[in-house]
């Protein structure tokens, strides 16, 4: 066990980054889809903290930014499940793939 | 030296254009649809060019020059702005007074129209290129605008461009004008060609104005005096179908198709002006050659022989006063081929007060002339025959430059006997079969009124100014009178009433025969030299067998090629799309990937050969 | 900063296991329960990382705010799931796609095992978390003030849409 670098957090954020895409292509349900989009984010802002820690020591800036993104995400998350709410009244149905014509 | 008003002149050319770009611009945006912003903007810039001019006159300043360089070819410095002096002051003041009055009628004329925002943009845009016409500094710059007026009266006259009749009315206007603004151009091209190698002064290459007197003693001094014929006839042509003279005339009843206010516009102060202001400013070059003055002023003479006899034979309302047009525009010229500039002046503002003014006095086609447009048609028509107001005064002023020369003296007479004749039985035919209606409708008739007093202001100022006396054709104009009335009592007031067309004919039908001869003769010499020559047609055998090889193997080959992988792509793309979200998601993936792979090697690559 | 390699492999063992569960599993409750172990695992990295205020946010919006409107959502579509019909899309794609994955990670590797001086490290600060929340608040309130009332707007936006689409559906 070496000493923990910038890289261990860099590779951490990429493989959650990647679990995220992988989820958002395989999963079946618009709800599972959602959360894999969630992990998508999750991974992107443990880079932006990752870099704000080790390169950029006198603002922080990566800690505002990975703030936004987490509001971002939020706001993102509730419009998208009422968008969700409103297609499943319509055809009554999370399956993604009935979701395909519009 | 700063002056608010004197500094800013330039508003009075830019303002109608700015009203232009904003009300086409807002209504393609879809930014007023409000109908009286237009109005307001529209009156506006015309009221403003009214202030500007007048203040402008009232300072009187010798002559001002607000100009930038345009185009610059080594020496040749062509530059664009104002060259300002009283003359055009004068004819602008009349141009935006006239316009307005129009404008303000108009509002009430197109209120069921469609697309009248288009129209008033038009009425705008028609200021602005007449009055940079005559606040052009060079030739150059009034060709431009010369063009830009052919162009605008062309749009107005087809207003209504889905009708089969005036669109053609309109096309056969702008044709008849092509042939004067290619005399104009051909004259100022040579007049530039001999300024630029023969003149030592580079400056007089861009024809100034205000070098007119030197350009044109330079002009005379370095061509043969067949050369300056020939130039000068070139303006004289441009200027005389611009005004509607006599061998081109017939296109002022072409224009006749237009809506009434745009009639008024266009035969008072805007398009058939420029002809006799041209004729102004190019005096000092007509100046060197007697003959071309009696050139210039026979032409007008004949013109107004020829249009006022025509006119008493017309009935329609429009067209008789196209005639009468015509006929004062040639009474102008006459003035002119006398140099009697002044009078010329004079007559141009008052025959454009009144024209305007009978215009609008006009009902439309389906309406009935009402009592007060009726008083109002009834003393411009006074007016104009030389009886009342600054009409007497005008016509008296070019009488007395005749010099007594008897016989130009009696025409004078004659043709001022046919206006008072044909404008009284204009009126006559106006009540003679359809009733006076008593409605009064105040929109009509206050814009007639307007420019009723500004004639008479006009003639009040003139009494003030210039000495008169009355002269042989008021007694004509009032001859004229009484024969109108022996002529109504008699019935005999329709009955001759066939127009002869011979011009219009020699244009319409003679010239297109004579070039169908010509045609035929040409196509003759193709047909019986080329078609029996063997070795060309062998030759021409030869050409066809191989451009059709070429054609079917290599050509159609590479078309079909095309077509067929094209159609084999489309299908293999068809099926990637299958409208599943999460496969676009990894085609997109997987692209971004291959492109930030290539990114990452060329990085490390070019990284590692630095170091 | 906490550079512990032992706190620091647990917890991302932690997050990998859940994430894999998370999309494992067919039941979406499990599946939501184990994503909140996953935000919370990303919080306690964001704590390791010396950002105490973003591992805050993060548990508080992501660990708590988060799944209880996705678990209101799962609670809507109760007991009209349809079962899952497997896997459909191509496998070709998906073995490619992996394909690339690899190759992308191998490339970030190599590229970062070749120039590990291309970013330019300045060393770990000792700082507190005063000086932390300092700079937050620097940031927040200086630096990016118009981007930090763009998003309070776009929330505001949502909240007041969401609440009147509610109406217009009413």
């Amino acid at each position: 066990m070496a000493e923990i670098t910038m890289y261990h957090y860099l590779v951490l954020g990429l493989v959650l980054f990647l679990a995220g895409i992988l989820g958002s292509m395989i999963a079946k349900n618009v709800i599972k889809v959602l959360i894999s989009i969630e992990f998508m984010l999750t991974g992107i802002n443990i880079n932006f903290v990752t870099f704000a820690s080790y390169c950029d020591n006198a603002n922080f800036n990566g800690y505002v930014m990975a703030l936004f993104y987490v509001g971002i995400g939020a706001v993102e998350l509730a419009v998208a499940l009422y968008i969700f709410y409103l297609m499943f009244q319509k055809k009554e149905s999370d399956n993604i793939e009935k979701y395909s014509e519009l | 030296m700063t002056d608010l008003i004197l500094d800013n002149v330039y508003l009075i050319l830019l303002l109608p254009f700015w009203i232009f770009l904003i009300i086409m611009g807002g209504r393609f945006f879809s930014v007023y649809v409000n109908k009286k912003i237009i109005y307001a903007l529209t009156l506006l810039s015309s009221f403003l060019g009214i202030l500007l001019c007048g203040a402008t006159l009232i300072k009187m300043p010798p002559t001002i020059e607000q100009s930038f360089p345009f185009i610059k070819i080594n020496n040749f410095i062509l530059s664009f702005g104002l060259h300002i002096d009283k003359l055009s002051l004068i004819i602008a003041l009349v141009l935006f007074l006239v316009s307005f009055c129009v404008q303000a009628y108009s509002i009430s004329y197109m209120k069921t129209e469609a697309k009248s925002y288009r129209f008033f943009a038009l009425l705008n845009l028609f200021n602005f290129s007449m009055a940079g016409l005559l606040f052009s500094p060079n030739l150059f710059q009034m060709y431009a605008f010369w063009e830009l007026v052919g162009v605008v009266s062309y749009l107005l006259i087809g207003f209504e461009y889905k009708k089969n009749e005036k669109s053609e009315a309109s096309r056969r206007v702008f044709l008849v004008n092509r042939v004067g603004d290619t005399a104009l151009l051909g004259g100022i091209l040579a007049v530039s060609y001999f300024m630029y190698n023969y003149a030592g002064n580079f400056s007089f290459t861009t024809l100034d104005f205000e070098d007119m007197n030197a350009i044109s003693t330079l002009l005379y001094a370095y061509t043969s005096t067949l050369q300056f014929y020939l130039i000068s006839l070139l303006f004289i042509a441009g200027a005389a179908v611009k005004s509607a003279q006599f061998p081109f005339h017939i296109w002022l009843q072409d224009a006749m198709e237009a809506k009434l206010p745009v009639s008024a516009l266009l035969h008072s102060a805007t398009m058939v002006v420029a002809g006799v202001y041209l004729v102004i400013r190019l005096l000092p070059m007509f100046m060197l050659e007697k003959n071309l003055l009696i050139i210039t002023g026979a032409i007008g003479l004949v013109t107004a022989l020829v249009c006022s006899i025509l006119a008493c034979i017309e009935t329609h309302p429009k067209k008789v006063l196209a005639y009468s047009t015509s006929a004062n525009l040639g009474l102008m010229f006459l003035a002119l081929g006398f140099l009697n500039v002044k009078a010329a002046v004079i007559f141009l503002v008052a025959h454009a007060f009144i024209k305007a003014m009978l215009f609008l006095c006009l009902p439309k086609d389906d309406e009935k002339i009402t009592y007060a447009n009726f008083i109002t048609f009834l003393v411009g028509a006074l007016s104009l025959s030389g009886i009342l107001f600054s009409g007497m005064v005008a016509k008296e002023l070019i009488f007395a430059g005749l010099e007594g020369q008897t016989s130009l003296a009696v025409i004078f007479c004659l043709v001022a006997f046919f206006t008072a004749f044909y404008i009284i039985r204009l009126a006559l035919l106006l009540v003679k079969d359809r009733e006076l209606v008593k409605t009064f409708a105040p929109a009509r008739f206050i814009p007639a009124v307007l420019l009723l007093v500004m004639n008479i202001v006009f003639y009040f100022y003139l009494k003030h100014e210039v000495s008169y006396k009355v002269a042989e054709p008021f007694w004509a104009a009032l001859a004229a009178w009484g024969a109108v009335y022996f002529v109504y009592r008699k019935g005999l007031l329709t009955r001759f009433t066939k127009t002869p067309r011979f011009v219009e004919d020699f244009y319409y039908k003679t010239l297109p025969a004579v070039y169908e001869r010509v045609a035929s003769v040409c196509s003759f010499v193709d047909v019986i030299i080329f078609a029996n020559y063997k070795p060309l047609i062998s030759c021409a055998k030869f050409k066809v067998r191989v451009v059709g090889w070429v054609e079917e193997n290599i050509m159609n080959r590479s078309v079909s090629l095309t077509a067929s992988g094209a159609k084999k792509i489309s299908e293999w793309d068809f099926k990637l799309q299958s409208r599943n979200v999460q496969s676009y998601n990894a085609y997109g993936f997987i692209l971004i990937t291959i492109i930030i792979s290539f990114v990452i090697i060329t990085y490390t690559l070019v990284l590692s050969q630095l170091s | 900063m906490i550079t512990n390699p032992i706190i620091f492999y647990s917890a991302t063992g932690l997050i990998f296991v859940f994430t894999m569960l998370a999309l494992c599993f067919k039941n979406l409750i499990y599946s939501l329960l184990s994503s909140v172990v996953v935000f919370f695992g990303a919080a306690l990295i964001f704590y390791l990382l010396g950002s105490e205020y973003n591992a805050i946010i993060q548990a508080a919006i992501y660990g708590l705010a988060v799944p209880v409107i996705i678990g209101v959502s799962i609670m809507f579509t109760k007991g009209k799931h349809e079962a899952g019909k497997g896997f459909t899309l191509p496998y070709l794609t998906m073995l490619f796609g992996g394909i690339f994955v690899l190759a992308f990670v191998y490339l970030m590797m190599m590229s970062l095992a070749i120039m590990p001086d291309t970013f330019h490290l300045m060393g770990l600060a000792q700082t507190t978390s005063m000086d932390n929340i300092s700079a937050f608040s620097k940031g927040i309130f200086v630096n990016y003030v118009w981007a930090f009332e763009l998003v309070s707007l776009l929330l505001t936006i949502v909240i007041a849409g969401i609440s009147i689409f509610k109406k217009r559906g009413a």
